[in-house]
């Protein structure tokens, strides 16, 4: 009997969940599939065949890996002087370095054009130079990634392990201990941050649109063309593209998740028992890595607050003037249907909207897959790798997916509100579950057995012990999935349709396309874009300051 | 189990959870609940356009003292979005009122019987703006000519850098990736150009080549095509106020833009650019905007009324300042202040293509276009 | 071979000052006192893990006060076992030595086939064991056992203790042992301090 009713409380999340990711995927699927009357193999071809999407493909890959690269080159030391030393305000500067991989991608991009620009480096004149910078916006986008998965493996580590090493003859040499000890310790870690990194950057959006103009990758062209993707007899082409890119990036990703599960597990192998705390040492010449790397990750963000004071003074002559005008104007809401203000609480209107929602489902996810995992079943892999599927379906994939997927329901739908919210949902449930399911491993099961012994029902058990004891996870959990929704751009930019929803980012993007005859726009933008930003750091602070000590899993 | 029922019930869930939250939760701002529960019995006209920049809030407030009927935007990207849009929802349409069709559109949303005649009563707009399409379905609320800008900086006669009396003069070495145009397959002004192409060719003296091959030895002269104006203008062009900006590049001295463009640069830089328009016969797109009633709306009289306050003097005369565009009302023009009119040219000859045949060709045009490009 | 003259280290309260200490080669000497005492301190220090804040400790008449702990030449068995989890165990104990022969240095420690072992599969007593054996594998000029045992139940550990002296005395390596137990340290060693 208990059995059958924990059956019934695994399955239903994911029965909720997989509807909510799987539905609108397979409808919007459906929709191409008849409106282009081909089949997904019978379309690569067109990829070639259109100008907006040739080499979409090669560059797609080629940006990836060498993002990659770049951001393992510059994320390791990073990591590694975090880990192994002791720094002050370790929270804070973790927390700085990390803030990129939640800054809006469209907020960064700004950023980096101000740094690039004419005011900065001056390299925008020079075309070689673009894929260059977007290999940095995205090395600044991932380093995170390297943080979370790799600081935690060096922090953790029993010092013991090391010391043991110096005194073997494998170990005499600073070869021999990179050799035989921190490689093989690492390597797994260094794997996971990179194969999501290349996910990441295989799906980016705003950067490849705003740093490098002149070539596409598969993300850009269906949001070019998959506006017109589902209406019969009409420009059949965009269903062909969209569904070639779709179809491409889905395989590609699904393959990086499923190895990112391989080695994760591999990953949890060689992490080491939590140590007794120890004394780091103080990195003497570790400032030389972090103070570059501090200024790395803040200064395309105060770029854009710099943006944002200034107006240009149009004339033979080009100058500024340091002003709040861009503020008042973007307070006030003068350039755009709703002001920013207005646009922040509808940000958080739907980011309380994602968290109430992700944060129960994700809770019941990871719990589910920990029983399945306890009890040896075959099925706890499969359904953690779906739980990540949708990092596998990138923003504007998603947004599509429901925008055709609901047309073939509804269009009724068109006029909810809440609409924006799902995609929302779906991109940080699986940020809730990595957060929560790794929390819940290294959870004594003991303490849940003691609770079952003194009599105390499901209930109580969930509420007075479980929950208290994942006290800090879940608030993290929260604020992440918090931050997720509010930064969250491409879904929301093809499925938010009326003004008064426009959240944030939606409202940058908006702000930012506007044509800026009038010098007041941009600095509006800019502003809109700072109080967005600022939003997120503050989130990110607090998010820290609950971050349990030890291995944090994905994020 | 169908998926359909799952999906509706699972977001019979959401929105009963959602429920919750705005009841919950201070009223305002927070994505106003307009359409659906509270609001039977308020009259509401929902617009769907893309960002017009002369509709400011205190505009629309204006509307709403006026009549009393509240107003609800459904922004969207240009004015293919704006068809796309139609095209989707045809079967349950979700606004009344379609602001932003043009004439290289119109057609095809007459065509897919997406928009009604309208009932407005109109008596105030200019001959010209009547020209490329003059029947119930539209009613045209701003204009302008799209055409090549240019940066006078670049023009240099010694390096050879003459202004270019021919568009052939762009495809030679000395404005080698110098030319920034929005490509007509995901921007409306770069569709609006690429017509003006198929003309220009048809009627220039060489019989030998037509418009596909421009844009071929386009693409080997290193044309910048991007995915939008702002794209093009605000980030390639050397001439515009883009200079001023963090995200520029300055790599074009010729971008595709109005050909009033530099008026509207000068209007905002206290008479102040470097600017100009290349007005060569038949290279300009006449462009008019419409305003178009959804077909099948319950609320026609509403968008009635607003095409009506739409052309009143009030909101029209100011297009030129706030939305950048001209008016349509018989003897407007442009303000003279900040050198607005002396520095917008009007061409001479725009080209002549009616939008039956931009209806019937475009799909043909842009695969022509496609197959010239790659 | 090993000698420490006027060691002194103090971590918030004073640990250890003015310490001698003499060692001969293929000697064996015992460290006793109560927990808390810088039993375990000294000998980190002597095997360079931590600095000593006065004194000088030399390895066969060279002052290796200040050289790294890999250049000692120095073993060291911690609490603790310490095996590499990445490592089954035959690669551990290649840690110790590149060409081992594993099979019979497996043999000597009585863990005869557990040479393709995963690490985190052994209990307390059998990691220690593997530990010792790569330890001894290194031949280290000195061995240093800091309570090695104390993990396992008192049964085993007494048995434990034995075998390891027999094996240290039948290859003569020198060695210290840190406990709190006198019965052990008098079984392990004529010499004994107490802290």
């Amino acid at each position: 009997m208990k059995r059958k009713f924990e059956n019934i409380e695994v399955a239903l999340p994911f029965f909720l969940f997989s509807a909510l990711v799987i539905i609108p995927l397979l409808l919007a699927l459906d929709r191409l599939i008849y409106v282009s009357g081909k089949m997904p193999w019978q379309v690569f071809s067109s990829l070639d065949e259109h100008y907006l999407s040739q080499d979409a493909i090669g560059f797609t890959f080629l940006q990836a890996l060498l993002s990659t690269a770049l951001t393992l080159a510059i994320g390791i030391p990073i990591a590694w002087q975090l880990g192994r030393y002791h720094w002050p305000r370790i929270r804070l500067m973790r927390a700085l370095l990390t803030l990129p991989f939640v800054t809006p991608a469209i907020v960064a991009a700004m950023g980096f054009m101000a740094i690039l620009g004419s005011d900065g480096f001056d390299l925008r004149g020079e075309r070689s130079t673009y894929l260059v910078s977007l290999l940095f916006a995205h090395a600044w986008f991932n380093i995170a990634l390297v943080i979370r998965f790799v600081d935690p493996v060096i922090s953790n580590l029993d010092p013991r392990m090391e010391e043991q090493l110096r005194l073997l003859p494998a170990g005499n040499s600073r070869w021999g201990r990179l050799r035989c000890f921190w490689i093989p310790l690492m390597f797994p870690s260094i794997l996971c941050a990179a194969v999501l990194t290349f996910v990441f950057s295989f799906t980016s959006f705003a950067m490849v649109r705003w740093m490098t103009p002149s070539n596409a990758t598969l993300e850009t062209v269906m949001a070019d063309v998959g506006g017109a993707a589902g209406i019969e007899n009409y420009q059949i082409y965009s269903n062909e593209l969209v569904l070639a890119s779709s179809t491409i990036q889905f395989l590609v990703l699904i393959l990086a998740l499923w190895l990112l599960s391989a080695l994760q597990a591999k990953r949890s192998r060689t992490i080491a028992e939590v140590s007794e705390s120890h004394s780091r040492k103080k990195g003497r010449t570790g400032w030389l890595v972090l103070i570059p790397a501090l200024l790395f990750c803040l200064s395309p963000l105060m770029a854009v607050i710099r943006s944002s004071l200034r107006v240009a003074e149009r004339g033979p002559v080009i100058s500024h003037r340091w002003t709040l005008e861009g503020w008042q104007s973007a307070i006030s809401g003068d350039y755009a249907y709703i002001s920013i203000i207005d646009a922040l609480q509808n940000s958080l209107g739907y980011a309380i909207l994602t968290l109430v929602i992700s944060l129960p489902l994700g809770w019941s996810l990871s719990s589910g897959i920990h029983l399945l995992e306890k009890r040896g079943s075959y099925w706890a892999k499969p359904l953690d790798i779906l739980t990540m599927l949708p990092l596998a379906i990138s923003g504007v994939m998603l947004g599509l997916g429901i925008l055709l997927g609901i047309i073939r329901i509804s269009t009724v739908f068109f006029t909810m509100w809440w609409m924006p919210a799902i995609p929302h949902i779906m991109l940080s449930t699986p940020f809730v579950v990595r957060l929560l399911l790794p929390a819940m491993r290294r959870q004594d099961p003991e303490l849940i057995e003691n609770a079952q012994v003194l009599a105390m029902n499901r209930w109580q058990i969930l509420t007075k012990i479980r929950m208290p004891l994942l006290r800090g996870p879940l608030i993290v959990a929260g604020i992440i999935a918090i931050a997720m929704s509010m930064g969250e751009f491409g879904a929301s930019w093809i499925l938010v349709r009326t003004g008064a929803w426009d959240t944030l980012p939606v409202l940058v993007d908006q702000l930012m396309t506007r044509p800026g005859f009038d010098p007041l726009v941009k600095p509006t933008a800019m502003a809109a874009a700072s109080l967005l930003m600022l939003t997120t750091l503050i989130l990110f602070l607090v998010a820290e300051r609950f971050r349990p000590d030890g291995d944090g899993g994905m994020f | 189990m169908n998926s359909k029922v799952v999906l509706v019930t699972l977001i019979a869930f959401l929105a009963s959870i959602s429920g919750c939250l705005t009841g919950a939760i201070d009223d305002k701002g927070m994505m106003i609940d307009e359409r659906g529960v509270e609001v039977p019995t308020e009259r509401v006209l929902t617009i769907v356009t893309y960002d017009i920049y002369g509709l400011t809030s205190e505009r629309i407030m204006e509307f709403t003292n006026q009549t009393g009927i509240k107003v609800e935007m459904i922004k969207l990207g240009d004015a293919g979005a704006i068809l796309n849009h139609l095209l989707q929802t045809k079967e349950a349409p979700q606004a009344d009122l379609a602001l932003g069709l043009d004439n290289t559109y119109l057609q095809q949303a007459i065509d897919r019987n997406v928009i009604q005649s309208h009932g407005a009563n109109i008596s105030n707009v200019m001959e010209s703006a009547w020209l490329p399409y003059n029947g119930t379905m539209a009613v045209p609320f701003d204009q302008g000519s799209i055409c090549l800008n240019y940066d006078t900086n670049s023009i240099n006669s010694s390096q050879g850098r003459d202004v270019p009396t021919s568009l052939w003069n762009l495809s030679e070495e000395a404005w080698k990736g110098k030319v920034a145009i929005p490509s007509p397959v995901t921007s409306s002004p770069g569709r609006a150009f690429m017509i003006a192409t198929t003309d220009y060719f048809a009627n220039d003296d060489d019989e030998t080549t037509n418009w596909t091959d421009w844009w071929s030895a386009m693409v080997d002269n290193d044309v910048i095509i991007t995915s939008g104006w702002t794209e093009a203008y605000e980030t390639h062009y050397s001439g515009g106020y883009g200079v001023w900006n963090d995200d520029h590049i300055g790599d074009a001295n010729f971008v595709v833009s109005y050909c009033h463009s530099p008026g509207v640069e000068a209007y905002w830089a206290d008479n102040y650019t470097i600017s100009t328009s290349l007005t060569l016969d038949r290279a300009s797109f006449h462009q008019v905007e419409y305003a178009t009633v959804v077909n099948g709306t319950a609320n026609a009289e509403y968008a009635d009324l607003f095409i009506e306050y739409l052309l009143t003097e009030d909101v029209n005369l100011n297009m030129p300042i706030e939305n950048s565009m001209y008016s349509v009302l018989i003897d407007s023009g442009l303000p003279a202040d900040n050198g607005y009119l002396y520095h917008s040219e009007l061409p001479s000859l725009n080209a002549q293509v009616s939008p039956e045949e931009i209806a019937e060709n475009m799909d043909s045009w842009l695969a022509a276009w496609e197959a010239a490009m790659v | 071979m090993l000698r420490v003259e006027g060691a002194g280290k103090s971590f918030e309260r004073i640990l250890f000052e003015g310490l001698d200490l003499n060692l001969a080669t293929g000697e064996r000497m015992s460290i006793t006192g109560p927990s808390g005492c810088g039993k375990t301190t000294l000998l980190r220090c002597i095997a360079g893990l931590e600095d000593l804040q006065d004194g000088k400790i030399y390895l066969d008449d060279i002052e290796v006060t200040n050289i790294p702990p890999e250049k000692r030449g120095i073993g060291l068995l911690f609490q603790k076992p310490v095996l590499y989890h990445h490592l089954d165990v035959a690669g551990n104990l290649r840690l110790g030595k590149r060409d081992a022969d594993v099979h019979s240095a497996l043999k000597e420690v009585g863990l005869d086939g557990f040479a393709d072992r995963r690490c985190e599969k052994l209990s307390g007593g059998e990691a220690q064991r593997v530990a010792l054996a790569r330890a001894l594998l290194a031949e280290p000029k000195i061995l240093l056992l800091d309570e090695p045992f104390s993990a396992v139940d008192e049964e085993l550990r007494s048995r434990l203790l034995n075998d390891t002296i027999a094996l240290l005395g039948s290859r003569g390596t020198t060695a210290v042992l840190v406990t709190h137990n006198i019965k052990e340290a008098e079984s392990f060693s004529k010499n004994i301090m107490t802290m």
